[in-house]
Formats: C-alpha cells, structure tokens, sequence
C-alpha cells in the first residue's frame, strides 16, 4: 500500500498535475484571455501592501526559480561547483527568500483578514491560494533545515528524482520512499498549486509584462479595429 | 512631417455655472457599475480647492506627469525600470480615501421599519463594507461653492506666489468652477506607464483609450496620470477612463458631457497637429514655453500645403473639412483664449479652457470701476490672474492678461454696437482684434449655437477593417481572441 501510495504521489501524480496545467494555462489562456490579471487590492487599502506584497513576490520569485537548479544533472554543475557548495547555496538562498516570503504572506494573509473593506470583498479563492502557499512555504523552510541536517545523499537524491520525472522513468518514486514526511507533503502541494495553477489569479504570473522594456519610448498609437 | 487629427474640448470657464449635469449625465452613462461608485469620468471643482482626489494638483505628493532628467523625458514616479520594480507595490498610488469611502443610504429603513420614536433618518452606508458610516467624511464635491474653511482649500498649489491671505477674507474671496474630464493628452503618461500595453491613443481620432481585454491591472497609470483621470475599478480590478463617448463622437455626436451642459460652454473639434514633434514639444526645458511649443504643435487646416500632405498621409476628407470649421482652432489658435489645464506636466493635454472673467477687484474698493484707458484693468479682476497663470500656463501671466483683454474687449465692443447702436472700435485698439473678427468670436463665444459649438467628423469604419472577409463570420466572437490574436497577450505582448 505504502508504496502505491509513494509510486502513485511522486511517480504519476507530477504528470497528472502537470497535465491539468498544460491544459488549463492553454484554455484560460486562449478562451478566457482577460480574466488573466493581477487583482490588486491596493486601491482598498495601502496597509500591508508594501511590505507584504514586495516581500512575498521578491522572495517568491528568487525561490520560485531557485527550485529550477534541481533539474541540473550532477555532471553539469559539478563543472562550476560541489554537490556540498550547491547546497549550502540552495541552504541560504533557500532559507533567507524563504522567510522574506513567509513574512510577506503572513502580512497579506493578517491584512486581508483584519482589513474591513478587504474582509467583505474577499471571496473563498482569495484565501484558499494564500493559505495553501503559506503552508507550501512553511513546509519548504522546514525541509530546508531536514536537508541541512541530513546526509548529502538526501540532498541529491531530490534532484535525481525530478530529473527522473521530467524524463518519464517509471522507477522515479522510489527514489525519495525514504525521504521525510516533511519533504513529501512540500512536493504534493507543490504539485497541487501547479495543477490548479490555471483555475487562480496566480495565472497573472504568465502575462507579467516582460515586453514593457522593449517598447521603443513610452507611446503607443493604434488604429481602431 | 506626420500628420495626425485630434479631437479637442475647449471649456469657456467663463460661462460655466457649476450646475454638475455634465458629471451626473456622465456617471450616469459610464460609471453606475459596482465597483466604479466612487469614479467620476467628469467632475466639477470650486477653485480654490484641493479638488477630486484630494490635491491631485500636487505632483511632488502624486507623481503624476513628467519629468525631465537629464533634459530626457521620463514619467515623475520612475522611468521603466522603476516603474517594473514598484509593480506589486505602487508606492504612489492614491487609495479610495483620497477620492471619497462610496455610499448609499438604507432608504427602505423608512417605509419598512416600525414606528419610530425619534424622527426617523437615513444613515449613509457605505459600499465598500456595507456598515453604517459614522460620518461622510467627502464626496468629490465637497468643497462645491467654496465650501469648508479657507485653511483646506487654500492647500492648493496654485496659490504659489499669489498672496492668499488676500483671498482668505471674505470681501475679497473669489471662485471659479472647474470641469474636470480625461484630457486625452498628445504625450500621456498613463499609457507611457501602462506596462501591459492596454492603454492607447487612436490614430484616427486621438482619443486615449483602455484596452479592457489587455488590462491586467497593474495600476500604474493611475498614479502616473497627472490629472487623476484613470480610475481602477476595485470590481473588476482593471483601470477605466473616459473614452471622449467614442460610441457618440464616432457618430458625429456630442460627448454626453458636452451635449448636456446646460452653459453651452463647451466646444468639440479637430485639431491636425504634427506628430513627429511631440517629444521635442513636451521636452523644452522651461515649463512656461509649453504653452508656445504646445500651440506650434498644431497644424493650419486652411494651408493647401498642410492639406494636401495630410490627403497624401490618408486623413479622410470629412476630418479635413472639420478640421477647417474646428472652434477649437479659432479659439485656441486664432484668437489665443483658450488654455491648456497645467501645461507644466509635460502631458500636452487636448481639453482647453477659456479663463473666466470676474468681478472687478477696485471697485469694490473705491466704489468706481478701475480703468485702464477705455477697458476695465484686468489686473483689477478679482480672480489674481497669476492665479489663472498657475491653473493654465504654468505662471505666465502675459497670455492670461492678453486673453483676459480680448474678452473684455469683445464685451465692451458687442455693448457699445447693441446699447449705444454705434461700434465702438476703439475697444479693440489694444488687443489687436478686428470688428469683424470680433462679431466672429462673439457668435461661436457668446451665442455658442449647437453646430457652431460641435463640429465632429463620423468615423470611417470602412478603412477600419476589411468587412467583406468577415462576411459569414458572426457577430461577436464565441470567445475571447481569434486564432491570429492567441499568443499577443503573453507576457504584456504587444
């Protein structure tokens, strides 16, 4: 049972989410293209928002990318540095954007709790995202010190396992069975925001105004159509 | 030389009564919607007064406009990269207190509830929470008809280097009523700060629009528009602005604001102007030489020179042929009394007006009228024309006093010819205006009939697009986007 569970969670279910995300991110992106936006607040109420809102999306967006140095073989990044130097790298950036993040969701969270004007115009979705990635990164920055504190064998065997994933082999599962529960349920819920990624606001990631900087000047003229 | 067509406001300030149908009828037609109570397309100020939002004028609080760094143009709250960094953040936007809380009261309270013991009231309510409020603390005219103490409104920033203590007493108080709507400026900077691209001029008309499908709310035109004009609808959490009534003005109609202004004082036309000169224009070092630069900006309709390249350029014929009877021409060009609202941002704005006239200062004084040869002293207008100066030319009183002149004139002139039944033309000695040219501006300034006042060309939506290919195609789209539009949107494309 216990490895069902384990082949099923860290072998299938990554494709499964990854598989709702494909296609949700390609369908809210071509059949309900406005409702992509970033939902701001700030208009209610300036409480919270600097400090809450820089620090989470700063700290998330170091973090976010900083997961994607999993997907680097051994072989390639032993060409710059150790597995040891790769992870006392992932152990600092890990653990100081983490806990800029965890602060910032904890102000978002208590502001949109306590603010009256906010409370009201809250709806069920606006809660549920912040809450899951409150408990995703609490969990990510226990996992940071389970990792400090275990062999480095652990601490690559993370790697190999996503590296396993992307590359559709079937024993992938197996290599983080041993792993702690801590780790475990980070991953499930990392998968989980993932797959319904496309059905939240967290979609105004994918539209997040890159080309802004590549406008020549400031101005923009079109004709009517 | 590219040559672009403008549709134009002027406001004559002189006639405008502060009756607010203009911004009933607006919000009426654009901003009923939840989300959008506390938005006011077009409003109506007292000044002296800190105005709708609160201050709006003070752009070293606001950030609003431009800037020069370095004689470069960039936006005051940051230029791009600045811009990008503040995005989840927007350390310059106004919050909802700064325009008014919205509310409503419970008026069912009154016929559904039980005997009351007191005389029965309506509490106000307010939309955001839906609690009872205990007190309005503004709406977006609070300070109609100067009220609330001198000590607020005098706050404004347009009294720099006016002596308002002056104004503070009571004999020598003055106003003025100041419609206020998008200016729809030639250099925006609402769209230059617009990361996402949703906000665009039109080329055909020139009207400053918010593309509702590419909007993503990032927030930061409404904090770089100078005039607080782009509003964001805490619904839909997208901004919104005034749109010149495309719907009507495509048509040939009026704005709603316009064709319901009960002073008639407002003016629709086309402007040309020269495109390719907009960022020199709005980049010249002193603020005081914007008004000039903005004014050589535009383009005479009449020339067959400036006719015949804007044919060659495919600006329609109507455009042209309105561009020749546009009142705003004559107005702002020809007879220089029109103004733009704080030209000292840098925006170019396209909504003009005329200075309004006031009582006579010294004669409240010694009991006769001031004069000055055969015309009233303009300097001895109650309203100090530095006053006006800072409103509309960013401090220089000489186009003020000159329009200021040429009003008083036209007045004096009209007077003498329908009172005294002889045309009494040494009024118009100093100001250079001609008898005829004076009637002129007495027909479109003081008789304002409707087609002299609207003069819109309808749009061509033949050249819009190619509608035979859509033939078969349906009305709207099923969904969002067709196949060519899939991927425009990603990242902020453009």
């Amino acid at each position: 049972m216990e490895y069902y569970i384990n082949n099923f969670l860290f072998t299938y279910f990554p494709h499964i989410a990854f598989a709702v995300f494909w296609f949700g991110l390609f369908t809210r992106f071509i059949l309900a293209n406005k409702t992509i936006q970033a939902n701001s607040t700030q208009l209610m109420t300036n409480k919270g928002v600097k400090w809450g809102s820089n620090l989470f999306h700063y700290g998330i967006i170091v973090v976010f990318f900083g997961h994607f140095t999993l997907f680097l073989p051994e072989e390639v990044y032993h060409l710059v540095m150790s597995t040891e130097t790769k992870r006392m790298i992932a152990i600092i950036f890990g653990s100081f954007f983490g806990i800029i993040t965890f602060i910032g969701l904890v102000i978002l969270v208590t502001r949109r709790a306590t603010d009256p004007r906010l409370r009201v115009n809250s709806r069920f979705a606006d809660y549920f995202i912040l809450i899951l990635l409150l408990i995703e990164t609490i969990l990510g920055l226990i996992s940071v010190f389970t990792t400090a504190s275990s062999p480095l064998e652990n601490y690559t065997s993370l790697g190999v396992w996503t590296q396993k994933v992307i590359t559709f082999q079937p024993e992938a599962g197996a290599m983080i069975a041993g792993h702690s529960i801590m780790y475990k349920i980070h991953f499930v819920i990392g998968l989980l925001v993932f797959m319904i990624f496309p059905y939240t606001k967290l979609m105004h990631m994918i539209v997040y105004p890159i080309t802004y900087f590549f406008r020549s000047g400031y101005q923009l003229v079109r004709k009517r159509s | 030389m590219k040559i672009r067509a403008q549709i134009a406001m002027v406001l004559n300030l002189d006639k405008c009564i502060g009756c607010h149908t203009c911004s009933v009828t607006c919000k009426n037609v654009w901003t009923s919607q939840k989300g959008m109570e506390y938005v006011w397309f077009n409003n109506v100020e007292t000044k002296p007064g800190i105005g709708y939002p609160d201050e709006w004028e003070n752009q070293e609080r606001w950030k609003g406009g431009w800037k020069l760094d370095k004689n470069r143009l960039v936006p005051r709250m940051g230029g791009k990269s600045k811009i990008m960094r503040n995005i989840f953040a927007n350390p310059d936007m106004p919050m909802i207190d700064a325009y008014y809380e919205p509310f409503t009261f419970n008026y069912s309270i009154l016929h559904k509830g039980s005997k009351f013991k007191t005389p029965p009231s309506a509490r106000p309510y307010s939309i955001l929470t839906g609690q009872p409020m205990e007190k309005i603390e503004k709406t977006p005219n609070w300070e109609d008809d100067l009220g609330g103490e001198f000590e607020k409104r005098s706050r404004e920033i347009n009294f720099e280097e006016v002596q308002k203590e002056i104004y503070g007493e009571f004999e020598n108080s003055f106003m003025l009523y100041l419609p206020r709507l998008c200016e729809h400026c030639l250099n925006p900077t609402c769209l230059a700060a617009c990361p996402s691209g949703a906000i665009y001029k039109r080329e055909e008309d020139g009207i400053v629009l918010i593309d509702q499908n590419r909007c993503r709310g990032w927030r930061q035109c409404v904090s770089a528009c100078p005039y607080k004009k782009v509003y964001f609808n805490w619904e839909t959490n997208k901004s919104e602005k005034c749109t010149f009534c495309y719907p009507r003005s495509e048509v040939g109609d009026a704005t709603i604001c316009s064709e319901s202004c009960v002073g008639r004082i407002r003016y629709i036309g086309i402007m040309l102007y020269d495109a390719d000169k907009i960022l020199a224009a709005a980049s010249v070092s002193d603020t005081q030489d914007l008004y000039g630069e903005h004014l050589n900006l535009f383009l005479n309709p009449n020339d067959p020179k400036i006719i015949e390249e804007a044919k060659k350029q495919g600006i329609p014929h109507n455009v042209l042929e309105a561009a020749r009877k546009s009142p705003i021409y004559k107005i702002a060009i020809d007879w220089k009394v029109a103004f733009p609202l704080h030209p000292e941002y840098r925006t170019l704005p396209m909504v003009w007006y005329v200075p309004s006239l006031s009582p006579i200062q010294a004669a409240a004084d010694s009991g006769k009228l001031g004069v000055n040869g055969i015309l009233p002293d303009v300097e001895s207008l109650r309203i100090s024309n530095k006053y006006l100066a800072n409103l509309f030319t960013a401090g220089d009183e000489k186009p003020i006093i000159a329009a200021l002149k040429k009003m008083l004139a036209m007045r004096a002139y009209m007077r003498s010819k329908t009172v005294d039944n002889e045309c009494n033309t040494d009024v118009l000695m100093e100001t250079g205006l001609t008898p005829d040219e004076t009637e002129k501006m007495y027909e479109l300034m003081a008789i304002a009939s409707y087609n002299d006042r609207f003069v819109i060309p309808t749009s061509h939506k033949e050249y819009a697009e190619d509608v035979f290919d859509k033939k078969t195609s349906g009305g709207y789209p099923k969904s969002y986007g067709s196949e060519s539009e899939l991927f425009k949107n990603l990242f902020g494309g453009i």
